[in-house]
């Protein structure tokens, strides 16, 4: 069965804390994050 | 063009400066401050032209943390903003305090003044014209405040709500299965006035997004809302608000007492003790805190806390007379500011 998968756009403030928050519950989920700027979470 | 599928989607895309249609508004050196590549960029710009003057347009968060920057680096500051006042968060009283300082920091202050055009020559900017003044400019700081970065969302019939943001329910689900919204392209509630809300902060965004996240990874976690706090500096002013504003208040009908007063950040005779201001509002009859104001010397700022945490709970000021708040000469006078401030009011209620 293919892997659930979650697409993020956006790769701040709030699109890091999701996908990371996401992965730490769900280790099998794909996530792909969408971020236009070569920056991540840059204020965390 | 390459096509990307999902079993869930997460909107994060953020904020973006308001910008002024005014004519020269195209010029690359006026700068909106969103991203950590804007204000890279904005810093390339002062050190590629040696810049020495920067006009700041608008008196909020942004304009004023920034009007700071450039004063550090020696630059000539100018600040313009329509309203009688910079900090529109904050009451006019207390607005005045921190105007007061920008004044005594060494900026040049333009208040009731709308921006009408910049000058540019060649294609270069060159100055900044207001309805009364036409000020020279190297650079020009765009402070007029943040939409939602919603265009996409829009465009993919996803319903907004409070200006223009995605609309969401606690758990940050949109009006569309599957997909979710957080950050500072998401609507929020506030819990004083309880409608929908929308405010463009990291604190939220980064709440809205862990929340986003339990729920996406499988789990339940929901996000209530805010309540409107906020605190920043200029120079050596620290600036704080929490709940709703006197304007606020006005519109949504409440009936209220607010008292200003005036303590100090650490016991009076305490090496280093500054002064503060602290504003609060109780409801009349209840006695309900509904919000406060702080500005203030260093330790000021986050006394907005206990405030924000008294709302929270929905605290009458009777209630806060007796909180078991730290006390020592080094941190604040015996009784601690905000509760002198709560003290004062109940004699209005």
């Amino acid at each position: 069965m293919a892997k659930e998968k979650l697409v993020v756009i956006g790769g701040d403030a709030a699109g890091m804390s999701a996908a990371s928050q996401a992965k730490r519950r769900r280790r099998d989920m794909e996530i792909v994050v969408f971020e236009r700027s070569p920056h991540t979470s840059y204020s965390a | 063009m390459e096509w990307e599928t999902f079993d869930h989607l997460l909107i994060a895309t953020g904020a973006i400066p308001a910008c002024p249609t005014v004519p020269g508004a195209g010029a690359v050196e006026i700068c909106g401050i969103n991203t950590l590549q804007s204000g890279i960029r904005l810093r390339r710009i002062i050190d590629d032209r040696n810049a020495k003057t920067a006009v700041v347009v608008g008196g909020g968060y942004i304009g004023l943390e920034m009007a700071e920057a450039m004063l550090r680096r020696g630059m000539d500051v100018s600040l313009i903003d329509r309203s009688p006042q910079v900090m529109g968060t904050l009451d006019e009283d207390m607005g005045q305090l921190v105007s007061q300082a920008l004044l005594d920091s060494g900026v040049k202050l333009y208040l009731e003044e709308a921006l009408t055009g910049f000058e540019t020559t060649g294609g270069k900017l060159t100055g900044v014209s207001t309805e009364k003044h036409s000020l020279p400019a190297d650079v020009v700081i765009l402070g007029l405040g943040v939409k939602p970065n919603t265009s996409l969302a829009a465009a993919a019939g996803i319903p907004l709500g409070e200006q223009g943001s995605i609309r969401v329910n606690q758990r940050m689900e949109t009006g569309i299965t599957g997909i979710w919204a957080a950050g500072d392209c998401a609507e929020t509630f506030h819990l004083v006035s309880r409608k929908p809300f929308y405010i463009a902060l990291g604190t939220v965004a980064n709440k809205q997004g862990r929340v986003a996240g339990v729920n996406l990874g499988g789990g339940y976690a929901t996000f209530p809302g805010v309540m409107g706090t906020a605190v920043t500096k200029i120079c050596h002013l620290e600036v704080a608000r929490t709940g709703l504003q006197e304007k606020e208040l006005r519109k949504l009908g409440f009936e209220w007492v607010s008292t200003v007063i005036k303590s100090s950040t650490k016991a009076g005779y305490f090496p280093g003790s500054g002064e503060i201001s602290v504003k609060v509002f109780a409801e009349k009859g209840t006695g309900r805190l509904l919000g406060g104001q702080i500005v203030g010397m260093e330790g000021s700022a986050k006394r907005i806390d206990t405030l924000a945490t008294a709302l929270h709970a929905g605290l009458t000021v009777e209630e806060m007379i007796n909180l078991d708040l730290g006390y020592a000469p080094p941190f604040s006078p015996v009784w601690d500011p905000v509760v002198i401030a709560a003290r004062e009011v109940i004699k209005k209620l």
